[in-house]
């Protein structure tokens, strides 16, 4: 696991950001995401036993703080508003699990977060909020939140390689703010996204859906 | 009554034949809420699990899904509806034919 982290990630590649990713599934689907978001990387393996909940597994690891937490996911997806040219979205997310780190004495401590998630998009359109809430036994609790828009140059069918142009912004729980554009190349079950903070940080994401 | 014979036969004949059974062979569903790729295959695996369904064909531009059923098989609007709300999105119009 820490190789695949170190592959995917690259030592000082790390931008702060909360990735903005559609975290249900169709019913019976499987969805692997890798993301970056500079003070942690993220690995989430999600199954949606319906098209409104997913239950699954998150690995986080801030790097600042070497703090490593293993959680167990369920996301809830609240209500959808399907039109014949868009489709918008509310999710509550929350997961539970242990947190291990530095800060602990290498100790394990409940550890667990909440977190609401809301987007609309067409095809030509990008528009995303999320938060977290995130608490551990000990430690600090903190708050974060994430915005993000996007627009596609052009329009693709289902198959083509779909490319999107996305700048996301993320206030973090020490108050600072980071401002990210970023490129995003969708094609069939694979999701790949790029991109440079202001703070020269480079993000990467990946999510694969089968 | 011998043309009356030969109107049923005819009628029997054309109920029986490759074209009467290949006239409900494809569904033409037009689905609220597609707007990706993901969307797109949530819908292919969904319906890829029905023995009725041979292939679907999904066209994003038109938000439409073209159900190709298999030779013979049904596949009522009850279900494809409650096949499109399992992928996540919404039925607009269920249209039937070549």
């Amino acid at each position: 696991m820490r190789l695949l982290l170190r592959t995917f990630v690259g030592a000082g590649l790390i931008v702060p950001a909360l990735v903005l990713a559609r975290p249900v599934s169709y019913s019976g689907g499987w969805t692997l995401m890798l993301m970056n978001d500079g003070t942690k990387n993220t690995v989430h393996a999600h199954y949606s036993p319906t098209a409104k909940t997913s239950l699954g597994y998150r690995f986080e690891y801030w790097q600042n703080r070497e703090l490593r937490l293993d959680l167990l996911q369920v996301n809830r997806l609240l209500k959808r508003w399907n039109r014949p040219d868009s489709q918008a979205n509310l999710y509550l997310k929350s997961g539970v699990g242990i947190a291990h780190g530095n800060e602990f004495d290498d100790k394990a401590r409940m550890a667990g977060f909440a977190s609401l998630a809301a987007d609309w998009e067409n095809r030509r359109y990008f528009v995303a909020y999320e938060n977290r809430y995130t608490w551990m036994k000990d430690g600090d609790d903190f708050f974060s939140q994430s915005a993000r828009i996007g627009w596609a140059p052009y329009e693709g069918d289902y198959g083509d390689l779909h490319t999107w142009l996305m700048l996301q912004v993320d206030h973090l729980a020490d108050n600072r703010m980071v401002i990210t554009p970023l490129v995003r190349f969708f094609k069939g079950v694979h999701l790949l996204e790029t991109g440079l903070s202001d703070r020269g940080a480079v993000l990467l994401n990946y999510i694969f859906r089968y | 009554m011998k043309k009356l014979l030969s109107a049923t036969a005819f009628l029997m004949a054309l109920c029986f034949s490759p074209f009467a059974l290949s006239l409900d062979e494809k569904v033409y569903v037009n689905v609220n809420g597609m707007v990706c790729d993901f969307c797109a295959r949530a819908l292919e695996k969904v319906f890829g699990r029905q023995e009725s369904v041979e292939s679907i064909k999904v066209d994003l531009d038109d938000r439409l899904v073209v159900i190709h059923l298999r030779k013979g098989e049904q596949l009522d609007d009850a279900t494809i509806t409650q096949l499109i709300t399992d992928s996540g999105y919404a039925v607009r119009e269920i249209k039937r034919g070549e």
